[in-house]
């Protein structure tokens, strides 16, 4: 088994690109949920905005490649109000359900036959970022960064744009949530009827927070696209959602720090686990007592699994995370 | 999803990961599978033939079939009986290419789809030891048929969606209104019934009317299980319904990949009643083995509702519902309608999963398909309210099928969505819920 290898992607995991796209998402899902109390189990499809407004340039509009920010925040605005008007009056779990029904259904449509005109199908789109690409000053073929924080010229590039991203949102999120616009939110999150009684409307608050966190996940999804250079639909699953809670809850709800450094740590263990297993299955199935426990093509599943019981454990034992305080996350809902 | 382990491997497996269920069970009866050594392929032939918008099925005799190994060499071949079908033994479970003779077939006959003359059979897509394999002969869209006649069979075809959808949701529905939890893993609850199912029948040989009891009792073990393993501990901690909300997302997602490890990505059919021709009921058709899990379907559900009106029980189950607090104060033991509540659920959870897999076939992710249509429905229903999840799902199973006449089917869930918010727009307490204050 090679350790070095293992720790060696492990560490370059904590500062690499996937680790910058679900920060993007979790600080997103940090206002929604973190800040605002809203259970938006949607994110993916906010970042599939991102990443299908980027794709609709070149695959139906036929402009530049910067259009499809625009493109992306109509898209937001529009999911936006369709899950938010029918549910922020209620309860919050119908916003849960109408928000994860909503993802699986953009996530549907993206992928018809019937739409593929628009969206590309299950292929998804391919052709859309080569002024991203001539932006970069880095050699593609070069190799930047010291061991083991060492990428290629485009994924440096794309690194680089990346958490430049989450260090600006970050700073907004942290001025926004000192100001008095912050204070509402946390205040609705923690007692909606008092905040109402105060004249402040609350629906009309949270529909901002909901679209302001649907923004940033919208970017989430564009640096996901930019990197990979397509957009390809089964990327913005519903489980990609939980993925995102799942860092955001372990790095700490209603904390900025916890929603950077959250993913950061998320994608470290995920990495960790992953290359663990594929070593200790490289030759043989794992085996405990004469039992095959874990073959080759079983290493995906045993990942998601153990992010679902991290999921659950942290929820039960420490919902606060590593940075979150214990008050801000006793969240009731009814 | 390249799995290579075989069946019997995996199922061993499961023992391991689901012992808190039924472990004796689990363990007596894996250690008693045995491996045979006869393996085949059993090729169908079938002409398809439309009359006003009625599939009928006809076997075709003496069409020959040639088995070869994926790099080509011959295998075995035969001649389809008078069923229209063909038994070819190969050695092992492996590879291979199914070969139809377009010049043995009928005057008059061809295949549907033309270029259709070769199925391929993957080694692992032998879940048991014989394979099947169908060739569709005949015109076969379905275009012809009048307009009324389509209407009529998606009717029928969404009164049997929504029986499966109201049966799975009952649970859903009274479990938020006993405890306040959106039990997002309750999909989960479906496949696991699902998959018992297929263990049973498939794997180990019980035939499916004897597996079947078998499979419900085992779903409200589950369901209790969940309860007493979880989220019982989670009231008794005092963690809010949101954070419990987020716990049954996580759980959601371990179990569903709990089944990943175990049955692998591809969806397989159940052995029993999985072959069935399809009978004409003047515009209707549908197979025996349907209509039979519709009508234990509507049974089921009239015996909840009968259970929740008339019974002590059921009478407590709803008092709880309306009022947990007053409820416990007039005596009622909360704990034990709560825990009533789960296996009641979780059975009634495996049941759906197992005329869902009938229908369609079992797969890991066939109940987390489904939670969003069931959700639609108890929103329609009314959250909480314990007629209204019978309700709702069955409207939203007929709604949905009739969409797919305008929505192409791929799309066929979306209309579920539009459903939901019309719903929380018009009317958020849904059809029988109480109205509440809404902010």
């Amino acid at each position: 088994m090679d350790i070095i290898k293992i720790l060696e992607n492990t560490l370059s995991a904590l500062f690499g690109i996937d680790a910058a796209y679900f920060a993007l998402a979790a600080i997103g899902l940090n206002i929604q949920f973190g800040y605002t109390g809203l259970l938006n189990f949607g994110q993916a499809a906010f970042m599939a905005c991102g990443a299908y407004g980027f794709g609709m340039t070149s695959q139906y509009f036929g402009v530049g490649m910067w259009w499809g920010i625009l493109i992306g925040l109509v898209f937001v605005v529009i999911l936006g109000l369709l899950v938010g008007i029918p549910t922020l009056r209620l309860r919050a779990d119908y916003l849960a359900i109408v928000t994860i029904a909503a993802a699986e259904i953009v996530r549907l449509v993206v992928r018809s036959v019937e739409f593929k005109k628009y969206f590309g199908g299950s292929d998804g789109i391919n052709s859309f970022s080569k002024s991203f690409r001539d932006l970069s000053p880095f050699d593609p073929a070069g190799k930047y960064g010291i061991r083991p924080f060492q990428y290629s010229g485009y994924s440096f590039w794309t690194i680089i744009v990346g958490w430049s991203l989450v260090a600006l949102f970050s700073f907004m999120v942290y001025m926004l949530m000192k100001s008095p616009w912050g204070r509402v939110v946390k205040a609705i999150r923690e007692d909606e009827d008092a905040v109402r009684s105060l004249g402040k409307n609350v629906y009309s608050y949270k529909m901002q927070s909901l679209i302001i966190g649907g923004v940033i996940g919208m970017f989430s999804g564009m640096i996901f696209a930019l990197d990979r250079g397509s957009v390809q639909p089964d990327n913005y699953s519903r489980d990609v959602t939980f993925y995102v809670l799942t860092a955001l809850v372990l790095g700490g709800v209603a904390k900025v720090r916890g929603s950077v450094v959250g993913p950061m740590m998320f994608w470290a263990i995920y990495v960790f686990s992953d290359n663990f297993l594929r070593e200790l299955t490289k030759d043989k199935p794992f085996e405990i007592f004469g039992f095959g426990l874990i073959q080759k093509s079983q290493v995906g599943p045993v990942n998601y699994m153990l992010i679902g019981l991290g999921l659950m454990l942290l929820m039960t034992f420490r919902p606060q995370g590593v940075f979150g305080s214990k008050e801000e996350m006793a969240l009731d809902g009814r | 999803m390249n799995n290579v382990v075989t069946a019997r491997k995996q199922w061993v497996g499961l023992l391991k990961t689901l012992v808190v269920v039924a472990a004796s069970v689990f363990a007596f009866s894996g250690a008693a599978q045995a491996e045979e050594s006869e393996f085949s392929i059993v090729v169908s032939v079938q002409n398809q033939t439309i009359d006003d918008g009625v599939a009928t099925k006809n076997p075709v005799v003496g069409v020959s079939i040639s088995v070869t190994t994926a790099t080509g060499s011959a295998v075995g071949e035969g001649i389809t009986d008078a069923s229209g079908i063909v038994t070819i033994f190969v050695p092992s479970k492996d590879s291979y290419l199914v070969n139809i003779d377009l010049a043995t077939l009928p005057d008059g006959i061809t295949l549907i789809d033309e270029n259709k003359t070769q199925a391929i059979i993957e080694r692992d897509s032998f879940t048991t030891n014989a394979k099947r394999v169908t060739f569709f002969a005949g015109s076969s869209t379905a275009t012809g048929a009048p307009l009324f006649d389509r209407v009529v069979q998606r009717l029928v075809d969404g009164i049997r969606l929504g029986l499966i959808i109201a049966i799975c949701s009952v649970g859903l529905s009274l479990i938020f209104g006993t405890t306040g939890l959106t039990n997002f893993a309750h999909g989960e609850m479906v496949t696991f019934g699902g998959l018992i199912a297929f263990w049973l029948n498939v794997l180990l040989g019980v035939p499916l009317l004897i597996a079947a009891p078998l499979v419900i009792a085992l779903g409200g073990v589950f369901g209790l299980a969940m309860n007493a393993i979880i989220f019982a501990k989670l009231r008794k901690r005092g963690i809010g319904l949101i954070s419990q909300l987020v716990v049954s997302v996580g759980l959601s997602i371990m179990l569903r990949n709990m089944y990943l490890y175990q049955f692998g990505g591809r969806t397989r059919p159940l052995d029993d009643f999985s072959l069935q021709v399809a009978k004409s009921f003047g515009p209707v058709s549908i197979t025996m083995r349907d209509l039979t899990t519709a009508i234990i379907s509507l049974i089921a559900l009239v015996a909840v509702a009968l259970y929740l009106q008339k019974s002590r029980t059921g009478k407590a189950i709803r008092a709880v519902s309306d009022n947990p607090n007053l409820a416990s104060s007039t005596g009622i033991d909360t704990q034990k309608i709560i825990r009533i509540v789960w296996f009641a659920g979780g059975a009634l959870a495996a049941m759906g999963g197992l005329f869902r897999g009938l229908d369609e076939q079992v797969g890991f992710e066939m109940g987390s398909g489904l939670i969003f249509l069931m959700f639609a429905g108890i929103t329609l229903g009314g959250l909480g309210s314990a007629y209204g999840a019978l309700v709702g799902g069955f409207l939203v199973g007929i709604l949905v099928e009739l969409a797919s006449l305008v929505v192409p089917a791929e799309l066929k869930n979306a209309p579920a969505l539009f459903i939901l918010i019309i719903v929380l727009v018009v009317r958020p307490q849904g059809i029988l819920g109480r109205k509440q204050r809404v902010g």
